[in-house]
């Protein structure tokens, strides 16, 4: 389950995320030692009573934001009785994190993960290789190379890397020529999607390789 | 000095805001724009109350707010203000950080500008 936390952890903004339960309180955390698990006990119990009470006045309930002076606490239940909720700095995109909230939902209600004890894995999130928008205008090696850019993003932005990538790669080809000499053009594209200085050197870092690879032929 | 009706007009007015209650933070009704207000009242006191909770196990300062999302996009935010507890119900098709901003900037003058909301 902890993979399904650090799909979160990955989006700009987010410090952290937990899963709880009313009976065993913490599930599973990926949050800052500082948050000792005692408290995100008590904080998960409260927040499943607040969800509930929005849920008998709201049938459609989705989401429970609080918003405090120093942080965000995004909470949305799982399953009756479970709930995963999210820790983020107040400039964090909220949008995006919705966006994974969904995605992660779906995965649960659909079954493709299962509950497992002490998981402590710390996995990128997976990014699916769907064919891009114009790939037939890309040539095969800068198609490997995009292939690693998206790869990357992955470890960066969490499951909304892959729609995030083709919809800014497709516009980048929208506007010139798909060629090698563009890509810093697409870099930067890319990077104000990251819109964090921190993870843009990061993600710098990760695709470092691959294109001085492509480089060198 | 700003009455509760007075406040709770001004917030009504303000583009995305479909209806709005305010109610202190014992219960008691001061003024509203919505229906069902027992439902929303209730909430208001609960959420604030947990909000609270919530706030002194984790160690943050201030609430600002909080929101009740919806899937009709007609979500419910809660803006407690020292003593009294706004309510504010979203329009399905607007833009929330806009009006928001709004709600909050208005909040900023009634409770530190030197008025007083009264009943």
């Amino acid at each position: 389950m902890i993979h399904l936390i650090d799909e979160l952890k990955v989006i700009p903004g987010v410090i952290g995320a937990c899963i709880v339960t009313s009976q065993e309180g913490v599930k599973v955390t990926n949050l800052p030692a500082i948050f000792k698990p005692e408290r995100l006990s008590l904080v998960g119990k409260h927040l499943l009573k607040l969800y509930s009470a929005g849920r008998m006045s709201f049938n459609d309930l989705t989401d429970v934001t609080l918003h405090y002076d120093e942080s965000v606490v995004v909470a949305r239940e799982l399953d009756k009785g479970m709930l995963m909720f999210a820790i983020c700095d107040p400039s964090f995109n909220h949008n995006l994190l919705t966006m994974s909230f969904n995605l992660l939902y779906e995965e649960f209600i659909n079954g493709n993960f299962s509950v497992v004890a002490n998981e402590t894995t710390v996995a990128a999130a997976p990014v699916a290789k769907s064919a891009l928008p114009s790939e037939q205008k890309i040539s095969g090696i800068l198609q490997d190379l995009l292939d690693e850019m998206k790869d990357a993003l992955g470890k960066i932005l969490g499951p909304m890397a892959g729609f995030v990538f083709d919809e800014v790669t497709e516009e980048w080809m929208d506007q010139g020529s798909a060629d090698f000499s563009r890509i810093d053009e697409l870099i930067e594209q890319i990077n104000q999607e990251i819109s964090d200085e921190d993870k843009e050197d990061q993600y710098r870092q990760l695709i470092s390789s691959a294109l001085k690879s492509y480089q060198k032929g | 000095m700003a009455t509760a009706k007075d406040f709770v007009d001004r917030i009504n007015q303000i583009d995305g805001v479909a209806g709005c209650l305010l109610v202190k933070d014992n219960g008691a009704l001061l003024g509203q724009t919505l229906d069902d207000v027992e439902v929303y009242s209730t909430l208001l006191q609960l959420s604030s109350s947990l909000s609270r909770d919530i706030m002194t196990n984790i160690g943050f300062s201030h609430c600002r707010y909080l929101s009740f999302s919806r899937l009709n996009m007609q979500n419910f935010y809660v803006f407690p203000i020292d003593k009294y507890l706004l309510g504010v119900v979203q329009l399905a098709d607007c833009s929330a950080d806009a009006m928001l901003e709004r709600i909050y900037r208005l909040i900023g003058r009634v409770s530190t500008g030197g008025s007083v909301i009264v009943s």
